[in-house]
């Protein structure tokens, strides 16, 4: 059995090449920036009033080296535009064909449906996987760039991570979209990310044990930065368990729903 | 033996029709025309037959295999051109071929010589492209592989008169070749040029096959006189219809003999046209009736 398409993973990779990169650099140099900063805002945190640093906790705390601070400032943007970045990837690649007509023309090809999931879930995976490299690299470039020393083993622990979360938003986007009719405008699939992120937001915040709960429902929980550059808290397995289970199950379920979706245009 | 074989195919789009029912065969190596106004159902039984979409009801085969939604193997031997030609815009014409061809796992040649033929561009980017060299580029894709079976939908629209003659002599060797062609269209001359059958569907519905000889003798045209010639004994012109001082005839026969009758007349307006496809139809159908 062929598992992908060597010729269309490269029309799609090429097609999708302008926009991984443009996410790519401008998330990356994001990050470049905010790391250069930390030399001059570092004596900022020292004078923080009490009141105010009562109010960071809930965004992760004064951060007392260039690894906190970089999980504070940087990680959390990460992950969530990150996310952003991710879900579209996902979303887009069933989503474009129809939506951009080229459905007909694509589908008159002697391939089967599966096939063209495949190497469609590929290609998702490998610009994830690319994104999360050039945000990696360009992020340790930057510690370099301002002489701080870090811990090599946690900071590539937390990208992993951080990649495995974007891997799954990206194939739930993926789902999301198997599922919906087609041609539906792109900005439904930030229904994916940003109620996960709230939740992971709500549940840091609260005191209340029950809504602590929730973040087993989010997938931002097993790769928050705060947690693992800051804190070094144990391992969220519950909630990294739910969701790589929960992705199997949608990947599974949508390439049911991929095998007999009516292309419209 | 029948290359397409329909028989009450059903396509409802929930409560919308999209096809209520269509009953025909399509012989192999014949040209059969599909014709019928914007929103008959044309395009929905083409993506039937294309397993692009779920059937409501009935049942089609092609090459004596059911049509099925994701069908990759008869897409082996079928080539199709969609009404809007759409490919990848950001992409350079010899970028999709070679795209195509490589998918399609066939030799350039043929392409080099469709592409020099159709005379397209390779060096622009589809998004350059007009409407009409986006069709060009369908035309060369549906034929790159030299499939058993052409479906076209509204295959010349858009390309201009000398692309259209070229279009239909490629059409026809293609035919010669053994290749059997399904082509949607509401432009009477092409069907008549080529189509070996004709079915017209309308309000969903395809329930007859003409031969093409037999739909010619339905040809007509359709005059418009201001005022009406209430008493006219031209031969051949008959009156249809008399409102607000027009009359609207049908008029079978000799233009040229026309037009000297009509010069006995004192008329403020006169204008004639070829009847259209769905008129000459609908007389054939009123024929049948009777």
């Amino acid at each position: 059995m062929k598992i992908f398409s060597k010729e269309l993973f490269k029309l799609e990779f090429k097609r999708s090449f302008k926009g991984l990169l443009t996410w790519s650099l401008s998330i990356g140099l994001t990050m470049v920036f905010v790391i250069v900063l930390y030399p001059m805002v570092k004596d900022i945190y020292s004078s923080i009033p009490a009141q105010y640093a009562d109010f960071l906790d809930s965004f992760g705390g004064i951060p007392h080296n260039i690894l906190e601070y970089f999980a504070t400032e940087g990680g959390l943007m990460l992950q969530l535009f990150g996310s952003i970045f991710a879900v579209l990837e996902g979303f887009n690649a069933i989503n474009r064909d129809e939506r951009e007509k080229t459905v007909e023309s694509l589908y008159q090809l002697p391939y089967t449906r599966s096939l063209f999931f495949r190497t469609k879930l590929l290609r998702v995976f490998t610009n994830v996987l690319i994104f999360a490299f050039i945000n990696y690299i360009l992020s340790y470039i930057s510690f370099f760039i301002v002489k701080e020393s870090i811990d090599f083993g946690q900071f590539s622990y937390f990208n992993l991570l951080n990649m495995i979360q974007l891997v799954i938003i990206a194939f739930l986007g993926f789902g999301l979209a198997c599922f919906l009719k087609p041609n539906q405008k792109n900005m439904i699939a930030f229904s994916i990310p940003f109620p996960l992120y709230i939740i992971s937001v709500l549940s840091t915040m609260t005191n209340n044990a029950t809504l602590e709960k929730l973040k087993y429902l989010t997938p931002f929980t097993f790769s928050n930065p705060v947690d693992i550059l800051k804190s070094s808290a144990t391992f969220e397995w519950i909630s990294f368990v739910v969701f790589c289970s929960l992705t199997v199950v949608v990947i599974f379920l949508s390439y049911i729903r991929f095998n007999k979706r009516e292309f419209m245009v | 033996m029948s290359t397409i074989q329909v028989e009450g195919l059903k396509k409802y789009y929930g409560r919308h029709r999209g096809l209520e029912s269509a009953t025909f065969e399509v012989n192999q190596g014949e040209i059969f025309g599909f014709v019928g106004p914007n929103g008959a159902g044309k395009t929905t039984l083409i993506r039937l037959l294309l397993g692009l979409i779920h059937k409501t009801g009935g049942t089609a085969t092609i090459f004596d295999h059911d049509i099925e939604v994701n069908n990759a193997l008869l897409n082996k031997s079928i080539g199709y051109l969609p009404s809007e030609a759409f490919f990848f815009p950001e992409m350079s014409v010899q970028g999709v071929l070679e795209f195509y061809q490589k998918m399609r796992k066939i030799d350039s040649t043929k392409v080099a010589e469709m592409t020099k033929r159709f005379e397209l561009d390779p060096t622009k980017k589809v998004e350059e492209l007009s409407f009409g060299n986006k069709k060009k580029l369908g035309i060369v894709i549906a034929l790159m592989h030299e499939p058993k079976l052409l479906i076209l939908d509204e295959p010349t629209t858009g390309l201009d008169p000398l692309m259209q003659q070229i279009f239909l002599d490629t059409l026809l060797e293609e035919k010669k070749k053994g290749v059997t062609i399904f082509l949607s269209s509401h432009i009477l001359s092409e069907v008549e040029k080529i189509c070996d059958r004709v079915a017209i569907i309308r309000d969903g519905v395809v329930n007859q096959v003409f031969e093409m000889n037999s739909v010619k003798q339905f040809e007509h045209k359709v005059v418009y006189l201001q005022p009406p010639v209430l008493d006219s004994k031209i031969q051949g012109l008959k009156l249809v219809s008399e409102a607000n001082g027009n009359g609207t005839y049908d008029y079978h026969g000799n233009i040229d003999f026309l037009i000297k009758e009509l010069a006995k007349y004192s008329l403020t307006n006169v204008t004639i046209r070829d009847a259209s496809l769905e008129e000459i139809f609908i007389k054939y159908y009123q024929k049948e009736v009777l």
